[in-house]
């Protein structure tokens, strides 16, 4: 099928924000643009002010002087921030903004703040979910962006303007999260480097033009029907995606992925901010923010009674998923934490699992071919006769 | 151009170690050997991490099990291997934080033994295996400011424990310094972020007056405070006496106080302790001994403690004439701003004491402190422990290395260790790394350029 229009330009996004930063100041002179970092930011303050927040990606590209800023032992992401820092990569965002707690995350936004001349604001959402008081921090965390975001803007950030805002990445979540539920239940229209592509332009794009876009390339498409190949779920890879090779070498296997909890994949579009019109937004904004580790529990949040193994284990029920392949970023602390966690609750489900520590330059590909081929094997002497 | 030679590495051990330390030693395994027994003594047992909460526990009448300090203290005796390996069997990876993946590993075989109880055959545990098991905990309270594993590890703990043991976090603000007026225990951050830790101590209290089923005894939380801010208020005069050329005692003697002042009971013996750690210091300066022999060169020491490396780390700069002096886990940690503590009311102050972990700055008050360090310590040069496994300590770092160059011209090199995995550490890269530096302050004196020895000079960054 010829790819659409619509889907290249999404794709063009994902694949080179700056190009997209680029083209959206020029067609909108004297508004910023502000770089976010993942997973938690309250982006619809951000639009609400008039200011497109990008969350940063990695660039992919090798990391070379951000070497002599982070320690070779940061996961891939932080090191290729630092690196992006280091070189001027981040010179098209007029502020970079976080909310986020990861100590490594922290290491690399404070490098981007002692070597480059924007503001880089970090305003720590509360990562304790269980805590009697977690929402009222909440709440005054979610002030202190507003506040934030009128200072840059230079004018107040109106009630209507969030609402307008909340509902505009609803819209675009919502289309995506149907996709994702489309491709849960039998759906193999998209491969997941395109769904990939998908979510990181969402991440990087105005939401009105990329909702749009994605109404034309899910339009253009036809449907694809399940087939036997053994179903997998994707888990991991928080705060940025995985390397398309690894993708692609998932599916050539003989495996089809149907779901996932990557950052780049559901844990972007799981969750909606839960507003009904006529209410306070920033309330819904701070609700959509507490609710969002238990529509996909996170391992970087802390929350006793939400659990991602079982949550996991739900999604593999939902989707029909034989197989879980971990993809775990080479020194993500919070996910080697969790991992056992995961293990576990699959082993005694009786779930096969693949645990692939995956690094910035790249792993050898061939190696983890063998491995997943085993795998795919090691599910299909799974399946009962009859199948 | 000619060079001096760093003076070349003795048989003779160079170090002159605080004499009272020994005693602290004894004070530390008196206290262990307490926990061990404190259930059969009726006690309640809190597993915790982070900010030294022992006085809240003390005042509840609680045991308390700090479980970095478990961990390093593993590390310390070589003993880290039976609880890292039951880590590893459990699954976790070699790269996590080596603190967390061992207590982790000690909460594994602690479930273990708990739940194979002791079959009375002799044999069944080795030495080794015993030493990790520790017993169990009856709540968990999690205090880590600034690095966010800290606070996952005790979930984790949490979970793997059944989830079945109460848990209590305390959630710290990271001094991050987003206004104009943040900075160093100043401006509206710090204000706000000290008042909500400490009403988070107070939450904290209701939760160990229900785990506990009496009432919290604020006297004895007084009572305790008291003795610690003294103890604090001494151990800051005897490292301000170690300021002196030559310095009477090192980084490697204040290390060996950190047991103490980080979770040891405040009471009379601390205080008394931590005067005769001041009093020796003193006799020295009086009799013109110092903690390294012929003091040739005055270094800073940046990062977690090497657990398994500490008496070999302070013999190796030793033989080369090289005293460490200052360290930011020393002169920047552990009850190192007394003056914060109102002991009629001490929540306050407690709660400032614990956002000051030095790993919960931003990289602005980190150099500030650094800098303030090396000032006024007088110092040559700075040894960054690149520490493996520790994200949280080693993050601004380089930061730290560039700053010292360009600010005050001091060299700075890079050492790969961990703080409680001994298979990271790189003995060949810290030797020459060492020597190569010393080399550039012996040149850099020679041209009467003192402390100048980083100017314009590139940083060893780590392989
Ligand atoms: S959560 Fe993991 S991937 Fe994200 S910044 Fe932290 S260490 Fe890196
Ligand atoms: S990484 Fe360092 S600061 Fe963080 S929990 Fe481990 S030892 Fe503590």
């Amino acid at each position: 099928m010829p790819e659409s229009a619509a889907l290249q330009r999404l794709r063009d996004a994902a694949r080179d924000p700056r190009a997209y930063v680029a083209q959206w100041r020029a067609h909108h002179p004297g508004c910023f643009v502000v770089g976010v970092m993942p997973m938690n930011f309250p982006r619809e303050i951000a639009l609400a002010a008039g200011v497109l927040p990008v969350y940063v990606q990695d660039d992919q590209r090798p990391v070379a002087e951000g070497r002599a800023y982070l320690p070779e032992f940061y996961c891939g992401y932080t090191r290729n921030l630092a690196d992006q820092a280091a070189t001027g990569r981040l010179d098209h965002f007029d502020a970079l903004l976080l909310a986020d707690h990861c100590i490594q995350l922290l290491g690399a936004s404070d490098v981007a703040r002692a070597i480059g001349d924007r503001p880089v604001f970090f305003g720590m959402l509360i990562s304790s979910l269980s805590d009697s008081w977690a929402e009222k921090k909440i709440a005054e965390m979610m002030g202190h962006f507003r506040a934030e975001f009128e200072k840059l803007s230079g004018a107040p950030v109106e009630d209507e303007a969030l609402a307008l805002a909340i509902e505009a990445y609803n819209a675009d979540r919502q289309l995506l999260r149907r996709v994702f539920d489309e491709r849960a239940a039998g759906d193999t229209t998209w491969s997941p480097v395109e769904l990939q592509d998908m979510v990181v332009s969402a991440q990087v794009m105005d939401p009105v033009e990329h909702h749009d876009l994605l109404v034309e390339a899910l339009a253009a498409a036809p449907r694809g029907e399940r087939d036997d190949r053994v179903r997998v779920h994707l888990s991991g890879h928080l705060c940025h995606a995985p390397r398309r090779e690894l993708l692609e070498v998932i599916e050539e296997t003989g495996a089809v992925v149907v779901d996932d909890d990557l950052w780049s994949g559901r844990r972007y579009v799981q969750s909606l901010v839960p507003f009904t019109p006529g209410e306070d937004p920033m309330s819904a904004i701070g609700r959509w923010y507490a609710e969002r580790n238990v529509d996909l529990p996170c391992p970087t949040r802390v929350q006793h009674d939400v659990d991602w193994d079982a949550w996991l284990i739900d999604a593999t029920r939902r989707s029909g998923a034989e197989v879980v392949v971990h993809l775990m970023p080479k020194f993500c602390e919070p996910h080697m934490l969790f991992y056992p966690e995961l293990r576990k609750a699959l082993d005694a489900a009786g779930i096969p699992q693949l645990l692939v520590e995956t690094e910035h330059e790249g792993i050898p590909l061939e190696a983890l071919r063998t491995r997943l081929e085993a795998l795919v094997e090691r599910a299909v002497r799974h399946r009962p006769a009859y199948a | 151009m000619t060079t001096t030679a760093p003076t070349a590495p003795t048989a003779e051990p160079r170090t002159e170690r605080l004499a009272i330390t020994r005693e602290g030693g004894r004070m530390i395994a008196d206290y262990w050997e307490d926990l061990f027994v404190a259930r059969e003594s009726g006690r309640k047992i809190v597993w915790y991490n982070g900010g030294a909460l022992n006085p809240m526990f003390q005042a509840a009448g609680l045991a308390w099990c700090h479980g970095e300090a478990f961990a390093a203290r593993l590390a310390a005796q070589r003993l880290e291997g039976p609880a890292q390996l039951a880590g590893a069997e459990y699954g976790y990876n070699a790269e996590l934080c080596s603190y967390s993946r061992t207590h982790l590993g000690c909460a594994v075989l602690t479930l273990k033994g708990s739940e194979e109880p002791d079959s009375g055959v002799v044999g069944l545990h080795d030495r080794a295996d015993l030493a990790a098991k520790l017993p169990a905990p009856d709540l968990f309270v999690n205090n880590y400011a600034g690095c966010s594993t800290g606070q996952q590890w005790d979930e984790v703990s949490y979970r793997v424990f059944g989830k079945n043991v109460p848990i209590f976090n305390v959630s710290h603000p990271f001094l991050w310094g987003n206004r104009p007026d943040a900075g160093y225990l100043v401006g509206s951050e710090w204000d706000e972020a000290s008042r909500y830790v400490r009403d988070q101590l107070v939450e904290l209290i209701d939760f160990l007056e229900v785990q506990t089923g009496r009432p919290f005894d604020y006297d004895a939380l007084s009572e305790s405070m008291t003795y610690i801010k003294r103890a604090g208020e001494l151990r800051r005069e005897g490292l301000d006496l170690c300021k002196a050329t030559p310095a009477p005692a090192t980084f490697w003697d204040w290390i060996s106080c950190i047991a103490p002042i980080n979770f040891l009971p405040g009471n009379q013996a601390l205080v008394d302790y931590f005067q005769n750690v001041k009093d020796e210091i003193q006799q020295r300066i009086d009799a013109g001994i110092s903690g390294v022999r012929d003091e040739k060169y005055r270094l800073y020491f940046d990062g977690i403690m090497n657990w398994n490396k500490l008496g070999f780390l302070s013999r190796k700069f030793a033989e080369h004439g090289a005293a460490v002096l200052a360290g930011r886990y020393i002169q920047n940690a552990f009850w190192q701003e007394p003056h914060l503590i109102d002991t009629s009311d001490p929540l306050l102050g407690m709660a400032q004491h614990y956002l000051l972990c030095p790993t919960n700055h931003g990289s602005k008050t980190l150099d500030h402190l650094t800098l303030r360090d090396c000032e006024s310590y007088g110092i040559d040069g700075i040894v960054f422990h690149s520490t493996r496994t520790c994200r949280a300590f080693t993050g601004p770092q380089r930061l730290l290395a560039r700053s010292a160059r360009d600010n005050l011209g001091i060299p700075s090199i890079f050492f790969e260790g961990d703080v409680a995995d001994a298979s990271f550490y790189k003995e060949e890269i810290l030797d020459s790394r060492l020597v190569a530096m010393l080399e550039a302050i012996d040149v850099a004196r020679e041209r009467g350029d003192h402390r100048r020895a980083g100017r314009g000079a590139e940083v060893a960054w780590p392989a």
